[in-house]
């Protein structure tokens, strides 16, 4: 049944060019576009001031270490941008049916709960695409590097740390999956597309305004009980910052409360859509 | 009897407004029957309710002798209920194999076939969002059809469509039946495709069946005597209110036990008869009188010639 939900909401997403255009392959466009004009920016006004500070050419010789995409995309894959072109996937991944009116098609043969978990593991896996999308990206951003300043290229892995690149990516890909979720549940009480995309912006715009003036000077994202759990993203931020720990100690307790917000942030969607779901009429999707 | 659904009580309510009303009924296994009702009878509700779609307000059903909303029931029907619609950015193939996968898997030749049968192999690499209505009717009734299942619920099966495909629609619905063994139950507001196609029928009106029963024996009840009569004046004033209007002739309201007196009481008044002969009543008949609707003022009641 399952097996099922997951097949069918695949097919539909992959034959859905827009949908998977948005979400997976523009957010690492824009970021190779921009940063191919980044390095040539930075390589002419570089070139200018070394020439004025007459600076040794070995200064700008030191290699490009390729390595450093994998850090990157782990640390920064669940962007503002990426998420937000996400969203335009999940809209149309948990609203769809109900704009195109086609639950009448495919709820009658399967459990309802079943075809709601199918639509969050496609958005899952299009997640982990787009953040394998990204991590390509960011190769090419850092090979752009190379060719543009003429700096040699190399693949380094003396500092890698594996044990926190997983944990920054599941991070990043759970930062991804809990805002579709927010869509899921927007989707499935309003049956609207448009509140499916703009309720988890909304929701993110908030965090952005909210969670700027709640961050201390000092660095450390607010760890009361209340901002943990009323801003996910703050719960994020905290989780990132315990798996890289900087040099301020991470207040006590902090990490428990991360965990059970996003824990919290993940489940109570999912578990309220399907309960809403269940007792849906699907007069008129 | 064996029955494929059994209703009992089913009662739906938006608001103050029952689409469903207490409805009780029984629809045997094998052949096509007919579901007949104005807008708003309840036909659609009923069936998205049997769906599993919506959820009853009281009452029960058994559908295929599992209870509504149970899918080991309904992966056992197909079902194109109202004006299907599709996602716009897939192609009729697209659709079908979406929904072959969403359904536990129909082989590729099965999917070639059905876009073959319902007329839309030239049209199979086109997207849906250019498609007319009759075409997505074709590919809804192709959707219902390719899992072979056991009872097809079809509304509206040949809305949209043009006479040739109104005529290829009639015959696939009777092979169903016929050669495949698949119940059929068929709501159209087109009675007299419903006379031709159904087996049996149960016409609806404000959420409650109003009468049910074989085709020939709801049209054999509404019998009556066709008078080509002068002048008809004269003879309206001997019949009274048994008597309404068809052209130049008159449709009497008469038991066959009657008609010889009927007759011979107008002959007796001075009026001329020049035929006289039993028609059987259409569904359309059937229909308007047990629904209540009269239709536009002052058209002819329409008949169906038959040996008498």
């Amino acid at each position: 049944m399952l097996v099922d939900a997951l097949k069918s909401e695949a097919y539909r997403v992959s034959r859905n060019r827009t949908a998977v255009f948005c979400s997976v392959l523009l957010t690492p466009l824009l970021f190779i576009i921009g940063g191919v004009a980044f390095h040539i920016i930075t390589k002419t006004k570089g070139d200018a001031l070394a020439a004025k500070a007459s600076l040794p050419a070995e200064m700008g010789n030191q290699p490009v270490n390729l390595a450093d995409a994998l850090g990157f995309t782990a640390t920064y894959g669940a962007n503002g941008v990426l998420l937000a072109f996400m969203l335009l996937a999940a809209a149309t991944v948990y609203a769809g049916d109900y704009r195109w009116e086609t639950w009448r098609l495919i709820s009658a043969r399967n459990g309802r709960p079943w075809l709601i978990l199918g639509k969050i593991g496609v958005m899952k896996a299009l997640a982990m695409i787009a953040m394998l999308a990204m991590l390509i990206a960011a190769f090419v951003f850092f090979i752009s590097q190379a060719v543009v300043t003429g700096r040699p290229m190399a693949f380094d892995l003396t500092d890698f740390d594996l044990g926190r690149f997983l944990l920054l990516w599941l991070l990043s890909l759970i930062r991804i999956v809990q805002y579709g979720l927010i869509a899921l549940l927007a989707a499935v009480v309003s049956r609207s597309l448009l509140a499916a995309l703009f309720v988890p912006w909304a929701l993110g715009f908030a965090q952005s305004i909210l969670g700027g003036p709640l961050t201390p000077v000092i660095g450390w994202a607010p760890t009361d009980w209340a901002a943990q759990l009323l801003l996910p993203g703050l719960a994020y931020d905290t989780l990132k910052a315990a798996v890289s720990p900087g040099p301020m100690p991470m207040p006590e307790g902090a990490v428990m409360k991360a965990i059970t917000s996003l824990t919290l942030w993940c489940v109570v969607p999912v578990a309220a859509s399907i309960a809403w779901f269940q007792r849906q009429d699907l007069s008129k999707e | 009897m064996e029955t494929v659904i059994e209703i009992r009580g089913l009662t739906k309510t938006y608001g103050t407004v029952r689409a469903l009303d207490g409805l009780t009924l029984s629809i045997p296994r094998g052949g096509v029957y007919g579901i007949l009702g104005p807008n708003g009878a309840g036909k659609s509700t009923l069936f998205r309710t049997l769906l599993g779609l919506i959820r009853p307000t009281a009452g029960e059903a058994t559908v295929m002798g599992g209870r509504i909303g149970d899918p080991a029931a309904t992966r056992r029907m197909g079902a194109m209920i109202e004006t299907p619609r599709f996602p716009p950015f897939m192609t009729a193939r697209q659709v079908l194999v979406w929904l072959s996968y969403a359904h536990g898997g129909v082989p590729t030749a099965e999917i070639e076939a059905w876009l073959k049968r319902v007329g839309l192999a030239e049209a199979a690499d086109r997207r849906v969002r250019g498609f007319s209505v009759g075409m997505l009717q074709r590919l809804g009734v192709a959707a219902a059809l390719m899992t072979r299942p056991d009872l097809v619920i079809l509304d509206e099966p040949t809305s949209g469509m043009d006479p040739p495909g109104i005529q290829e629609m009639r015959a696939l619905i009777r092979s169903l039946a016929d050669d495949d063994g698949v119940t059929v139950i068929l709501a159209s507001h087109q009675l007299q495709e419903v006379q031709r196609v159904c087996d049996r029928v149960a016409i609806f009106n404000k959420g409650k069946v109003i009468t049910e029963g074989r085709v020939s024996d709801l049209t054999a009840s509404g019998e009556r005597l066709r008078l080509s009569v002068t002048p008809l004046a004269r003879a309206l004033g001997v019949l009274g209110d048994r008597a309404t209007l068809d052209g130049d002739a008159l449709i009497a309201a008469v038991p066959r036990a009657e008609a010889a007196a009927t007759i011979r009481a107008l002959v007796e008044a001075g009026v001329d008869i020049e035929e006289a002969r039993w028609i059987g009543a259409d569904l359309e008949d059937v229909f308007m009188s047990e629904t209540g609707w009269t239709g536009v003022q002052g058209a002819p009641v329409k008949g169906t010639d038959h040996a008498g």
